[in-house]
């Protein structure tokens, strides 16, 4: 009996072709992804420099270094007033276009279009064009301000410390909003007309109807437009690598942008590792605050 | 069972995986095998009438677009005498620092076998480069060591920075004559200012410009006197808080805070030039490969050269022969067809026939044992003589300095970003050196380990 019932379950759990299909993407998932970053763990309690074979374990060294560098901090800062600035900056704009090219009744195509042409630059080039609209004594913002004789609010957009950051949130709002747009706008047009007509009738607002209906039935399309931000804001790097190779001073510097710096321009991968870990747990903590945080307020149809 | 059943299936993967990693390395060693066999035989058997065909891959820096332009040139004309001979340029102008640019390739298993090489020791140390074949030593004039063995064909010899200047600024700010002292360089700039213009261009949005001047102030207020004060610095036994460095950062941030345009943090290295054309601002202080581009840039253009003189009116320049230059990989070094390949290029690119002309297309310092003659305009006549001067001391970068004196080379950027931070914030120099010292210590203390 229970020979026959393994023999069947063995059977089946052969003839269970979902396995066949899972199988190819978890193999090339597993070596591609699983296997590095497992092995990273491992890089990361080392002083490895990147180039030689010489491999050497140096226990808790890194975090420690990491825990005391004030360089780091300033980076975690910087890291954090970006992600909160686009999380916050990106969704707003994305859903106030969603609205507009909504409501829009004329050329409805053409302004989807136009806002999400920028997404689909890579941000290495947009970063090279903002760096040239930017530019202190070339620049076109310069220019213009120059012609309208507002002189006065010339300013180094990109090199001076107190308008660096700014620039490069900006640009990226610029960017990414268009992305988000698209999927606040599957969300609105989601929402069935009857209930905005009831409370019309009712005697509700433009204002009040985007409060209480518009806006609670967008709660899974914001679940996913903020997850995806924050991470995407988290990892930010293109831009600031080439718009103000994070610059001037220590001004713009990100954590992913020091990761980059210290493992592979200062030669030292071992320390890399470590902060990119350190990165991973941050990303990996916020993110789950947040799936708990949204989903409390999703509701079903 | 289901114990059972995730067994076999981790067990699955763990085969498939040991068989993609053996396909890997298997694929890695046929390619290899495949290409030493072709060129293996061709030398053992039929010999030397028609040699076989080789293919070395060359990369160097391509920051500087005369540079890039002048070794392309050389590379062509060496392609089309040795026709055996392929040369594959793997050299990509990229946004980031050359370094950065070969560690990547490294790290991707591309090095290269003939590279241009400006961090010898942190490339020997990793057991990435051969030594320079004894046959090409008696080419150069001088050749600089790491632990005593040669590893570098330098390319041109260390050029010294010095002030480029436009002489149209200086007449109309009636500036009759060239400073004779540090202080009198001052009043030009006063002068220059009151005149209406931006006096000082400087490109530190790219943070190996920012080298240019700190190491000016570091070479006139320390080197000058110390050259081992790195070693010092490492031993802990001199401070960047120490009355000299204080002074020469005291001089820097009054500098940068008075008389630099004031688009310096978001201005690239490329852009100085045409600054200075165009009238913006006044002088640039680079080195003699900007000559080249600034002619370029404006063939009409009136500029001069000359060497920046400290205090008490003496010059000290950046002149001695840095640790740089072409370096065979050692790779490449064990398949001895590259070695001969690379031979005969070197020695190409080091004949007189190609390296005059390459020496004036980059403005540079020949470094050959053979006299190079080759045509220069004024500014770089100025610069030669400089370099010819017996009387002027030569010093070396921050960083140029190798051997017991060689800095953690994480500590390059840092200390030109703290510095960028210091003039942009106004801060305390003797605090901001403290960091430094702080820094320095524990970058020596991380390396170590």
């Amino acid at each position: 009996m229970a020979a026959t019932a393994m023999g069947r379950k063995k059977k089946k759990w052969w003839m269970n072709y979902a396995i066949w299909f899972i199988l190819p993407a978890f193999v090339l998932y597993s070596l591609f992804v699983m296997v590095p970053t497992f092995s990273s763990i491992y890089l990361s309690f080392t002083s490895w420099d990147g180039i030689s074979d010489n491999v050497r374990y140096i226990g808790f060294s890194n975090f420690q270094e990491i825990w005391e560098s004030p360089r780091v901090h300033n980076a975690l800062k910087n890291t954090m007033i970006v992600a909160i600035a686009l999380v916050l900056l990106e969704n707003i704009v994305a859903l106030a276009l969603a609205i507009l090219v909504d409501q829009v009744r004329w050329f409805r195509n053409l302004f989807r279009s136009i806002f999400y042409f920028p997404v689909l630059m890579s941000g290495i080039i947009m970063g090279f064009i903002w760096m040239i609209i930017l530019n202190y004594n070339f620049g076109v913002v310069n220019q213009i301000l120059d012609m309208v004789g507002l002189s006065a609010l010339k300013a180094d957009w990109l090199g001076n410390p107190d308008y660096a950051l700014l620039s490069i949130i900006l640009s990226t709002v610029w960017k990414a909003s268009g992305y988000y747009m698209i999927i606040y706008l599957a969300g609105l047009q989601g929402i069935p007309q009857d209930l905005l007509e009831a409370a019309s009738i009712d005697g509700a607002g433009k204002w009040k109807q985007f409060r209480h209906i518009t806006f609670p039935l967008l709660a899974g399309a914001t679940t996913v437009c903020v997850m995806l931000s924050m991470i995407n804001s988290l990892k930010l790097f293109d831009q600031i690598a080439v718009m103000t190779n994070g610059g001037p001073g220590f001004a713009t510097e990100t954590l992913t942008y020091i990761i980059y710096k210290v493992a592979f321009g200062e030669g030292r991968q071992g320390f890399g590792t470590a902060l990119a870990i350190v990165l991973f747990i941050i990303i990996m903590i916020i993110s789950l605050i947040q799936i708990r945080l949204l989903r409390k307020r999703e509701v079903q149809m | 069972m289901t114990k059972k059943s995730v067994l076999q299936l981790c067990s699955i993967i763990l085969v498939i995986s040991l068989v993609l990693t053996a396909c890997g390395g298997n694929g890695n060693n046929t390619n290899k095998g495949n290409n030493s066999p072709t060129n293996a035989p061709a030398n053992s058997g039929e010999v030397t009438d028609t040699p076989q065909p080789v293919t070395i891959s060359v990369a160097y820096a391509t920051g500087d677009p005369a540079t890039k332009q002048a070794i392309e040139t050389t590379i062509d004309a060496f392609m089309k005498a040795n026709s055996h001979i392929t040369i594959k340029n793997i050299s990509e102008t990229t946004g980031d620092s050359y370094l950065d640019w070969l560690k990547t390739k490294d790290a991707v298993g591309e090095f290269p076998d003939l590279v241009e090489m400006r961090d010898t020791k942190v490339f020997v140390d990793a057991g990435k480069l051969a030594e320079l074949p004894e046959e090409l030593h008696s080419l150069f004039e001088v050749l600089p060591t790491y632990e005593e063995k040669y590893y570098n064909a330098p390319m041109t010899g260390n050029a010294p920075q010095g002030i480029i200047y436009s002489k149209k600024a200086y007449a109309d700010a009636g500036i009759t004559e060239l400073p004779k002292s540090y202080d009198e360089f001052i009043e030009i700039q006063e002068k220059l200012l009151a005149s209406g213009i931006s006096p000082i261009v400087v490109g530190g949005k790219d943070l190996f410009h920012m080298g240019f001047w700190v190491n000016y102030f570091l070479i006139n207020n320390v080197f000058k006197d110390d050259p081992d004060w790195n070693s010092k610095r490492t031993a802990q036994t001199v401070s960047f808080t120490d009355a000299n460095v204080v002074q020469a950062m005291t001089d820097y941030k009054e500098l940068f805070s008075k008389y630099v345009d004031k688009g310096w943090l978001s201005t690239g290295d490329n852009q100085t030039a045409s600054m200075l054309v165009t009238g913006k601002a006044a002088q640039l202080y680079s080195g003699p490969w900007m000559l080249g581009q600034i002619e370029e840039a404006d063939p009409a253009f009136e500029f001069g050269f000359y060497a920046l003189p400290n205090r008490d009116g003496s010059v000290v320049i950046n002149g001695l022969p840095a640790l740089a230059g072409w370096s065979l990989s050692a790779e490449a070094a064990k398949d001895q067809d590259k070695v001969e390949a690379i031979k005969s290029f070197i020695n190409f690119f080091f004949d007189p026939a190609q390296y005059g002309p390459y020496l004036a297309t980059v403005n540079g310092i020949p470094t050959t044992a053979a006299e190079v003659s080759y045509e220069t305009n004024e500014q770089m006549a100025e610069v030669l003589k400089i370099m010819a001067d017996p009387s002027i001391q030569k010093s070396m970068m921050i960083n140029n300095w190798f051997g017991e004196n060689a800095i953690p080379p994480q500590f390059r950027n840092w200390f030109y970003k703290l510095l960028q931070e210091l003039v942009v914030n106004n801060g305390d120099v003797a605090d901001y050196m403290k960091q430094s010292d702080t820094e320095y210590d524990s970058n020596v203390k991380a390396n170590q380990q």
